[in-house]
């Protein structure tokens, strides 16, 4: 019997296997991104004492609802000893249109991650997801920013509880955290 | 004759289903009942959202898989990831799509544990799909836009 579904189907590679994601305790990888002008940007030019890595986007709802919040943060916390590296790996989204998208909504730039190299190594799968560093470039911190896209409705401020406990020499109060988001719009590839 | 044939296929479409009635909460609790009142039959659980664009584009291809293999013992439900406020369009949506019931609203306490609870490993991302074999066993996930061939072929094994 033929298959029911074939053809003028958008097939997006194989079903995407769950990647293995950094855990609490791993290293940081070594990787170069691109800023908006496709110049390469190194991750260790943009390391600090505490390096908040958030991959985002620009379409996906939910990180849109996170906007305000993102910018709260790295307003709060970058006179904190902490650095922040924003990446938008969605292949759906180019250059320029996160370059607009961050104009309007950060006081931040976001670095594009061609064909979601950076993704894969961190196993990122939503937007937004965050990973926190130390200084030895050690995740302390994976997940969610908080525990609700409705910013009335949050009960766990999560990264910001990370922050201040690295900040204060603290351990990590969660370390890891999940929440529904929009997948990463990775490019097709042929595995 | 042809008159009283018009009026029964006329009958029959009126009282096809055009999805679900309502969505009904669902928590891990539910869950677990959900996978394990499908046993004997080859369960697929597909987790969406109304803001998630690649969930409501495949929708229609899961209700196309759903009639196809419906009599040979196949089982499709929804279950959504929305907020309550949003829950009335979640179901507007279902009912245009002609999804079949049951469907579901995550109304989990902690998003976490919930997402843990339905697979270790799933980090949340939507759309998801998780495919049980006739035991009640977890066979397949299926996360980001899914290979319907893939998906479809998988289906077929397990029947």
């Amino acid at each position: 019997m033929k298959h029911l579904l074939t053809g003028g189907l958008l097939l997006l590679g194989a079903s995407l296997a769950f990647a293995q994601t950094l855990q609490p305790g791993a290293k940081a990888p070594s990787f170069t991104l691109r800023d908006v002008s496709g110049n390469p940007v190194d991750f260790k030019s943009l390391k600090g004492d505490i390096t908040v890595v958030t991959f985002v986007a620009t379409k996906c709802p939910i990180s849109n609802d996170y906007n305000p919040r993102m910018d709260a943060l790295y307003k709060d916390y970058k006179g904190k000893g902490v650095k922040f590296v924003f990446i938008n790996s969605n292949s759906t989204e180019p250059a320029a249109e996160v370059a607009e998208h961050a104009k309007a909504n950060f006081s931040f730039s976001v670095y594009k991650d061609p064909d979601n190299v950076v993704a894969d190594m961190f196993g990122a799968q939503v937007t937004p997801e965050v990973f926190v560093f130390d200084k030895d470039g050690i995740l302390r911190y994976h997940g969610s920013i908080d525990d609700s896209r409705n910013e009335s409705k949050v009960t766990s401020k999560t990264l910001r509880s990370a922050l201040d406990a690295m900040i204060a020499g603290s351990p990590v109060p969660t370390a890891q955290t999940k929440a529904f988001g929009c997948t990463i719009k990775r490019s097709k590839k042929t595995t | 004759m042809r008159r009283l044939l018009f009026l029964l296929l006329f009958a029959s479409a009126a009282l096809w289903p055009a999805g679900p009635a309502r969505l009904d909460p669902l928590d891990e609790a539910t869950y677990r009942q959900v996978v394990a009142s499908s046993k004997g039959k080859v369960l697929l659980v597909n987790f969406w959202a109304t803001w998630c664009a690649p969930c409501r584009e495949e929708m229609p291809l899961l209700v196309k898989l759903e009639a196809a293999y419906r009599e040979r013992g196949f089982r499709l439900v929804t279950i959504s990831a929305d907020e309550p406020e949003d829950a009335r369009q979640a179901l507007e949506f279902l009912q245009k799509m002609k999804v079949p019931a049951p469907a579901y609203l995550k109304r989990a306490a902690n998003d976490d544990k919930f997402i843990t609870a339905v697979d270790a490993q799933w980090s949340g991302a939507l759309p998801a799909l998780f495919l049980y074999d006739k035991t009640g066993r977890k066979v397949r996930s299926f996360v980001g836009e899914a290979d319907f061939k893939v998906l479809e072929s998988e289906i077929r094994k397990l029947l």
